[in-house]
């Protein structure tokens, strides 16, 4: 479980978010939504351990996650993707992919020369595993070229993929949808309900509703740094403050 | 005329091994050291100051490498704290700290130097050159194709991409310097008893864009681009005097001339070849088996 209780953040005098208290269970898509400037990123800024947030708490399994040291949440099992994604453009696919393993033999210097063998067997295990999931993503003939010719919703796939590498507890997700064909969103929305059926926890930010209404089970909405609604998608295109705020009246 | 091809051979040796060392700092890991003069020097004054104490040449290599690790761990804590860009600003500022202390500390011999007792025999000084030019061509090309070396270029496109991926990139910058900077203490070493001299003359502003001069023109990130391109700097650098004397052209001139050249070379490079004469390669795999 993955609980954000009476987190506030400001930066000099605006206040980002104001006491935002939301809870994602395992096995299950969170979806935040909100208006541009409403706190979406902050918030999950704040999860993956970027902002240190003034007061509240973030919780995984009720251990704390460390504010301020994004390595840290990310080795505690949080992935997170950005909006525009990170990549290192001048890597193959494949090598960005193999990178995204943890704990792998071959990253101490030590090793390199004095376990060679180690080495290599931990290399191949992970190039199989680099492997399929290329194939998963649908990028397998992509492997060897350069990561930066891929196309923006390959690259937000490959991101995905480099996370689940390291097979984390929870998937924060910023905007996967955005500037992406409709085709590669449907792949995008039948690879979080894999996600979810493997039990993890998926924070979903986005703007497109109708992948909103697709895969989450339960929406959050922010306003101007307050948590105005919550419930399932249906409840919340229902809700008139919601509606006025954000999704607009219908013409 | 063989003794000048032995000498200038030992000369692109030792200054390969200092581009190999910029090259897995800047080439691999994107750390801008503007300072990579700093380790080179601290070597050749370890040797130095060991002869002048009596002390055998192995015990000075081993304060020169030592000397050279703790400083970069010292230059590391600031940068830390600060953004990549200043990391130039640190090491440049580390580097000229060291040649005005050592202009200026009489112990260290002053402007005047110290003297080093030399290889007797040029060949042996010429092997020595070669053999820890081996060592670290063969350490660098381990470092860039492995699991750790792949880690240290997702840390130069993206820091925050290997901060995503749950590595601290503080840890590899440090690993990366130590490694470096010990391995620059090395050639330092060796350029002492070569040269027989040090003086604070000889490790100045100058001598690091000569380096990298030799990285840019060769191809960052690539290992046998760095040694190429240091090979090509060195004997510019040579021929340049030859050409001098040809001429008739005063020293000062010529000097002056020389840093312009290696100038217009980084322009160039700049502009039309940023990737180097000899790019760094893709790391292709076997097509996946359908």
């Amino acid at each position: 479980m993955l609980r954000v209780r009476d987190v506030s953040v400001s930066f000099g005098g605006f206040r980002a978010l104001n006491a935002v208290s939301l809870e994602a269970p395992p096995a299950s898509i969170t979806g935040i939504i909100g208006p541009n400037g409403s706190g979406k990123s902050t918030l999950l800024n704040v999860v993956a351990g970027v902002y240190v947030p003034d007061s509240g708490a973030v919780t995984l399994n009720g251990h704390p996650l460390a504010y301020g040291r994004p390595e840290q949440v990310a080795a505690a099992g949080v992935g997170r993707t950005f909006q525009v994604p990170r990549l290192a453009h001048k890597l193959t696919v494949f090598q960005n992919m193999m990178a995204g393993a943890r704990d792998q033999a071959g990253e101490g210097v030590f090793n390199l020369f004095l376990r060679p063998g180690a080495v290599a067997r931990c290399e191949k295990e992970i190039a199989s595993r680099a492997e399929a999931m290329l194939k998963r993503l649908g990028l397998a003939h992509k492997a060897n070229d350069y990561a930066g010719s891929l196309s923006g919703g390959q690259q937000k796939l490959l991101t995905m993929g480099m996370l689940l590498m390291a097979d984390p507890a929870v998937l924060l997700l910023d905007e996967p949808a955005a500037g992406v064909n409709p085709v590669l969103i449907e792949q995008q929305a039948a690879l979080l309900h894999e996600l979810k059926a493997e039990g993890r926890i998926v924070l979903l930010i986005e703007h497109n509703m109708e992948m909103i209404a697709n895969v989450c089970d339960r929406v959050f909405v922010l306003d101007a740094g307050e948590l105005i609604a919550s419930g399932t998608p249906a409840q919340i295109r229902a809700d008139e403050r919601v509606v006025r705020s954000y999704l607009g009246m219908p013409a | 005329m063989l003794d000048f091809a032995i000498y200038c051979l030992t000369i692109i040796a030792v200054w390969s091994v200092l581009g190999l060392s910029l090259n897995i700092q800047f080439g691999l890991t994107g750390l801008v050291n503007f300072g990579q003069i700093l380790p080179f020097g601290l070597g050749a004054y370890a040797a130095a100051l060991a002869a002048q104490a009596g002390l055998s040449w192995p015990v000075g290599a081993g304060l020169g490498l030592v000397a050279a690790v703790v400083v970069s761990l010292l230059v590391l804590l600031p940068a830390r704290r600060l953004s990549q860009d200043y990391w130039a600003l640190i090491t440049l500022g580390a580097g000229e700290l060291f040649r005005l202390t050592a202009l200026n500390a009489p112990s260290l011999g002053g402007a005047d130097g110290l003297t080093v007792p030399r290889f007797a025999d040029p060949h042996l000084a010429l092997g020595a050159a070669l053999a820890l030019m081996a060592a670290a061509w063969l350490l660098s090309h381990r470092i860039a194709h492995s699991p750790f070396g792949r880690m240290l270029k997702i840390l130069r496109e993206d820091e925050v991409l290997a901060a995503t991926l749950g590595r601290n990139p503080v840890a590899y910058q440090r690993t990366v310097s130590i490694i470096a900077w010990a391995m620059a203490a090395a050639g330092g070493v060796l350029y002492a008893h070569i040269v027989g001299y040090v003086s604070p003359a000889s490790f100045t502003v100058t001598e690091t864009f000569i380096v990298w001069t030799a990285l840019i023109l060769g191809g960052p990130g690539s290992t046998l681009g760095v040694v190429i391109g240091a090979a090509v700097v060195q004997l510019l650098s040579v021929s340049s005097r030859f050409l001098a004397a040809w001429i008739d052209l005063p020293a000062d001139v010529l000097a002056n001339g020389r840093l312009a050249l290696f100038g217009l070379v980084l322009v160039l490079m700049f502009l039309f070849r940023p990737q180097g004469l000899v790019p760094e390669k893709k790391e292709v795999r076997d097509a996946p088996r359908p």
